[in-house]
């Protein structure tokens, strides 16, 4: 698992998949931040992060495209399962990789967070579960994509279904408020992500959220790991 | 030892091998032959654990493929038809994330890695991105893959698919010297290939075994066809007397009576031809025709998959 994780997270730099992301990341979150911070004269950090956290939608499949679909479409895929590894750890190793590499783009955003301690207030703990809710998102999305990673043929197909997909959940978050029929506004507020982490915009240390995204992000490692294992049945 | 075990494998309502057994001895190197679609791609998948079979079993030493998959991969080196090559790397750092992958030790990593790129001729490659290597180089670096380990046995799926003339001429000459040290399957299409290299064969057609035979076996016998006049036990008898011979089949009897054998045995010292001669002059039996018949492999594989 660990020489996987290694593998691809070289990867994403051996290739310009990480810098792409990393730098649209980083452009889009200085531009969100001048928006909201800079011009505004204003500190509210878990606004920008909240504003942020729409990125996943946009990024991960730039992240998950190439894990699993291009194993497949290069036939690399038979080094890896003729090899020593567990389909378990091949699956988990690049799973790690992406979330190392979206971490590592949450963790440069803290520079934006050094410019308000400088000229305002930050509340550490408060901050600390703001960030935690947005990497938790962030895990949950990029499970989802890796799944549909394994699920399509070629990278490109990855992309467009993981886009989908994760537009999908953006617009059921949008219903949330449009339906008028109760148990159904309750149902789509259950299984959305954007909803879990309102909870941690405001500071809470939701434990249903943690549990949540985990299991969001679990069930999807589950579900590629039994695809692929299906397929090679098959 | 590589043994299949009654190996099956359905794709769907297509089955493309059908209770296949075959045994690759230590120290052999077995060329597995078919037509396209006679099921040798999928042999060698199955044998390398890419895909389970959909019933039977791969043997390794003994150990089966399916109750100790992580063992028996590490003894298997796989070269596949299109070698899995991340082109972004350079073939050093590709070799060390196979021999990761293949769990050897960090401290011995280095050494190993050398050897096998003095072994495959790549040292002077070794800084370039995989995606920059001709065909021939990226064939190598296949096969330096599969070395990546130092696993028992070899695995190689059309190993000069596509390599010019000279390359061809390289890579068979590195799979004879590996040989010399470990088991070696390979598929191929070209029997003049699998007959410079192999010491044994087998031939697949319809996902079935048709044939598996000793190459060495096949040069080291004799087969002549003998056409003589008179009564056909008296020239059996003859002919069963002369000393290499150890089989005297009748094949048909001409309508002037002449009676034509088919006769086989280990090839002789001498002339296998000229001892038969010899033998009919002593018993004083008219000989109308004598020649030497040999299938080539060519031949059997015709035979064996028309």
């Amino acid at each position: 698992m660990k020489t996987i994780w290694k593998r691809e997270l070289k990867g994403y730099f051996y290739s310009p998949v990480g810098y792409v992301f990393l730098g649209v990341f980083l452009t889009v979150s200085s531009v969100l931040f001048y928006m909201e911070i800079l011009r505004q004269r204003s500190g509210d950090l878990p606004q920008f992060i909240g504003e942020m956290s729409y990125l996943w939608m946009l990024l991960s499949p730039v992240l998950t495209m190439r894990l699993l679909a291009e194993e497949k479409q290069k036939k690399t895929d038979q080094l890896l399962l003729t090899s020593p590894v567990s389909l378990p750890g091949i699956v988990i190793g690049k799973y790690l990789a992406a979330v190392t590499v979206l971490a590592l783009a949450a963790a440069l955003t803290g520079l934006f967070v050094l410019v308000v301690a400088i000229y305002g207030t930050v509340f550490p703990a408060e901050l600390a579960v703001n960030y935690l809710g947005f990497v938790l998102q962030g895990c949950a999305f990029t499970a989802m994509d890796l799944f549909l990673s394994g699920c399509a043929g070629t990278p490109m197909v990855a992309a467009v279904l993981a886009f989908g997909a994760n537009m999908l959940l953006w617009v059921m978050d949008l219903l949330v408020n449009a339906v008028q029929a109760g148990w159904a506004a309750e149902a789509l507020r259950f299984i959305s992500l954007y909803q879990r982490n309102e909870a941690f915009l405001m500071g809470q240390l939701s434990f249903a959220g943690i549990l949540y995204d985990l299991s969001f992000a679990a069930v999807f490692l589950v579900l590629t790991i039994a695809h692929l294992e299906q397929r090679r049945v098959r | 030892m590589i043994e299949l075990k009654h190996v099956t494998k359905k794709y769907g309502t297509v089955t493309a091998l059908e209770d296949v057994s075959f045994r690759v001895e230590k120290g052999q190197t077995v060329g597995l032959l078919g037509r396209n679609g006679a099921g040798k791609t999928t042999a060698l998948n199955v044998l390398t654990g890419y895909f389970p079979p959909t019933a039977g079993d791969v043997l390794l030493d003994g150990m089966s493929l399916r109750e100790h998959p992580r063992e028996c991969k590490r003894r298997i080196g796989y070269l596949p038809e299109r070698p899995p090559l991340y082109d972004e790397m350079t073939v050093t750092e590709y070799l060390d994330f196979v021999c990761e992958l293949r769990e050897v030790a960090a401290n011995a990593r280095k050494k190993h890695i050398q050897e096998i790129l003095e072994l495959c001729g790549l040292e002077e490659h070794r800084h370039r991105l995989l995606g920059h290597l001709s065909k021939g180089y990226r064939q190598r670096t296949g096969i330096a893959q599969a070395l990546c380990g130092s696993p028992d046995a070899l695995i190689l799926d059309e190993p000069t698919a596509g390599l010019d003339p000279a390359q061809t001429v390289e890579t068979r000459a590195l799979i004879r010297a590996l040989g010399k040290e470990r088991t070696i399957l390979l598929s191929s299409h070209i029997l003049s290939e699998v007959q410079q290299i192999c010491t044994h064969a087998v031939i697949l057609k319809n996902g079935k075994v048709a044939r598996a035979m000793a190459l060495d076996a096949r040069e080291a016998e004799t087969q002549l066809r003998v056409t003589a006049a008179g009564d056909g036990k008296r020239i059996q008898k003859a002919l069963r007397e002369t000393e290499w011979v150890e089989k005297a089949e009748i094949v048909g009897t001409g309508p002037d009576g002449a009676v034509t054998f088919r006769v086989s045995g280990k090839r002789p010292e001498g002339n296998p031809a000229e001892q038969v001669f010899m033998k009919m002059t002593e018993k004083g039996i008219p000989l109308r025709e004598l020649r030497e018949e040999q299938d080539s492999l060519e031949e059997i594989f015709l035979k064996d998959t028309e």
